[in-house]
């Protein structure tokens, strides 16, 4: 198997008085897609947003390319190639598309224009990425806060693959979106694993979407590792066990 | 790879409810400004008389002003009450250089600015560090430089500015051929900024249209700048406070429009954790936005005790900023700037603050007393609100 290229060892990770994540590790691989899966509260956002340099973990390890990283922030993180896909979106409702897409990664003219934003250059961006995802109908000069919650979903996603990541992290990406548009997230996510991106996913939809496109599950259960599974090795039963605290003999299969 | 069910949508064009919602924004507060010039040009002769519009756009300088870099403040979500009294005690300050100090003048402005953009700064700093609610910290603020101001004034309450060179900032008028080449040089600035975006545009392949991109725009601020040149040329040409007034207005919109720290402000208006995410430094923007705000509070400051000729403890709106204060945030409201961040047009600041001014100069030209004259503004604060934020749920349904 090839090595992980982020991995946390022993996280914990408290909010006052409520333990979201203890000693939980993880590892992510190029070319693979791995599953999050547990109940509500089970820590798996906090989990993402560890990794994502929005929460500092108040211990354990955040390994990148096998080096111990001190993350300082979202952009540290992202400057090394970890895109992100909140479960809130994470968008500016009073931007259009392009300014969502670009928010924070402007490309910009010289200082002596103020640092003029490039709108044609990022809107050429924009329409290429949004293409590729096959997203032409979204309208790029539009707020956001006006759209649907698929559309909102669909740019979130496609900001998360603008500047060519090495991993992408999607905390529920499907939830708002129909059948077929799901569906094709799960394209999406197999294709980012075949050009060697490491990708993480949760979804709650584990008897179609989590056993169809993901390659290893892991499951969360009140803050720990609670099991880990090869996909294609287990029943959604199995996970579900694991995730609700079922059989203890399942939760050490796999 | 797909990602959406495959029905070949065709581009949603853009509602004009959603557009008044955006870019057009200021369109309704420019139709009510009009309809008030209207209004007042029936029941008084005097109105439209060059003079009299002199007079107007002059008085609306200094709120225009201080609303001007208040907007950058809402448009963060936060609020700075403290910029009335910030450009009091600039306006001191700079008083007690030129009178006590003997400083040079512009050396003395300076050094007023430098201090509001200062006060604005530490605020910001305070309470993005403490995390208290800014409209807390500025009201006490506020009355912290209400104090200060009081004690850096002398014994009689006042310096006097007459004959001292600062009366000059708003006394001098610009005419004949300086003042095409500023009306002129202007228009040029804002037609090579929209020239640039319409070949950027074209350069990456993107639809352009010359006429709405370039032609409209540029022919729109022209006849109003060349407009108001002529009409004031008739009397004594462009009075320095309206030139100081629109150069800011220009430069500020194309700040909060053009250039990244503009996106950003109304990113952090929406939506400040998606900001911090995306990787934005929140609490420098906010600083920036509060120096902003109070270096031009200063500025206002300072062009109002040249423009009367003096400063003593009612400068700045006098205790707690009084009627500044308040005509200044009404100026950017009605101008449809947004109290809870993230909406609204620089051009507002100059909407808002010449309705305020019409108002005041158009009641007063009908013999209305004073108390009218609030009651009236403060009506007209709130219809403007009301109509705004009927657009905006037009807008975005739900929203
Ligand atoms: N910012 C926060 N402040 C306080 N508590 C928090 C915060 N974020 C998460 N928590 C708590 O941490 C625990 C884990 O939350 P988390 O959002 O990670 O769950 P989740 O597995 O993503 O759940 P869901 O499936 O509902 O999205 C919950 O008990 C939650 O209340
Ligand atoms: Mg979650």
């Amino acid at each position: 198997m090839t090595q992980p290229i982020l991995s946390l060892r022993g996280i914990s990770k408290h909010f006052g008085g409520v333990r979201a994540l203890t000693d939980v590790s993880l590892d992510l691989v190029p070319g693979q897609v791995t599953a999050l899966v547990g109940d509500n509260g089970a820590g798996k956002s906090t989990l993402v947003k560890v990794m994502s340099g929005v929460h500092r973990p108040d211990t354990g390890q955040y390994l990148f390319e096998g080096r111990e990283m001190h993350v300082t922030g979202p952009a540290a993180v992202a400057q090394m190639g970890v895109q992100t896909v909140y479960q809130d979106l994470a968008l500016c409702d009073n931007l259009d598309a392009v300014q969502n897409l670009f928010l924070g990664r402007e490309m910009t003219g010289p200082w002596w224009t103020g640092f003029r934003v490039s709108r044609a250059a990022a809107e050429r961006r924009a329409r290429e990425v949004l293409k590729r995802l096959r997203l032409e109908s979204i309208s790029l000069s539009r707020n956001v806060g006006a759209m649907s919650g698929g559309q909102r979903q669909n740019i979130a996603i496609a900001r998360s693959i603008l500047w060519e990541p090495k991993v992408v992290l999607l905390d529920e990406p499907t939830a708002a979106l129909s059948h077929s548009a799901a569906a094709q997230v799960g394209d999406l996510v197999r294709e980012l694993a075949a050009h060697g991106l490491a990708v993480l996913v949760i979804s709650h939809d584990i008897h179609h979407f989590v056993l169809d496109n993901t390659d290893r599950i892991e499951v969360l259960r009140l803050g720990r590792n609670a099991a880990s599974f090869a996909s294609g090795t287990v029943t959604g039963e199995q996970v579900v066990n694991a995730m609700v605290g079922g059989n203890e003999s399942i939760n050490r299969a796999g | 790879m797909a990602l959406t069910d495959t029905t070949p949508a065709p581009l949603p064009r853009r509602s004009l409810s959603e557009r008044l919602g955006n870019e057009l924004r200021f369109v309704p507060v420019a139709v009510g400004l009009v309809a008030l010039i209207a209004f007042f040009a029936t029941q008084s002769d005097v109105f439209l008389t060059s003079r009299n519009l002199n007079n107007l756009l002059v008085q609306s300088t200094v709120t225009g002003i201080i609303a001007l870099g208040l907007v950058f403040v809402l448009l963060t979500g936060e609020i700075d009450l403290s910029v009335a009294a910030t450009s009091g005690i600039a306006a001191v300050l700079m008083a007690k250089l030129v009178v006590d100090v003997g400083l040079p003048i512009p050396l003395a402005i300076a050094a007023g600015v430098a201090c509001g953009g200062l006060i604005g700064a530490a605020s910001a700093r305070w309470i993005t560090l403490i995390g208290v609610p800014s409209f807390v910290v500025t009201l006490g603020v506020g009355l912290v430089l209400n104090g200060i101001q009081l004690l850096l004034l002398p014994s009689t309450g006042r310096y006097n500015l007459l004959n001292s060179g600062v009366e000059k900032l708003a006394s001098t008028n610009v005419t004949g051929a300086p003042a095409w080449a500023l009306v002129l040089g202007a228009i040029a600035l804002f037609a090579l900024l929209r020239l640039s975006t319409h070949r950027s545009r074209i350069a990456a392949g993107l639809p352009a249209s010359a006429t709405t991109g370039i032609v409209l725009p540029v022919a729109i601020v022209g006849a109003l700048l060349v407009g108001m040149l002529l009409f004031l040329q008739t009397l004594r040409g462009l009075p320095m406070p309206v030139i100081l007034f629109l150069g800011l207005l220009g430069a500020m919109s194309y700040i909060a429009s053009e250039t990244r720290f503009g996106t950003y402000l109304y990113a952090i208006g929406n939506n400040a954790e998606a900001a911090r995410r995306a990787g934005i430094k929140v609490d420098r923007i906010k600083i920036a936005a509060f120096a902003i705000a109070g270096a031009l509070a200063a500025f206002g400051g300072i062009l109002s005790a040249s423009r009367i000729l003096g400063v003593s403890v009612s400068s700045g709106g006098g205790v707690g900023g009084g009627a500044l204060l308040l005509e200044a945030i009404a100026a950017a409201v009605i101008g449809g700037v947004s109290l809870f961040g993230g909406r609204g047009m620089v051009v507002g600041a100059l909407f808002g603050a010449l309705i305020i001014a019409t108002v005041s100069n158009g009641l007063n030209l009908m013999g209305v007393a004073n108390e009218a004259r609030l009651i009236v503004t403060g009506l007209l604060l709130v219809i403007a609100v009301s109509i705004d934020r009927a657009i905006e749920k037009l807008a975005v349904p739900g929203g």
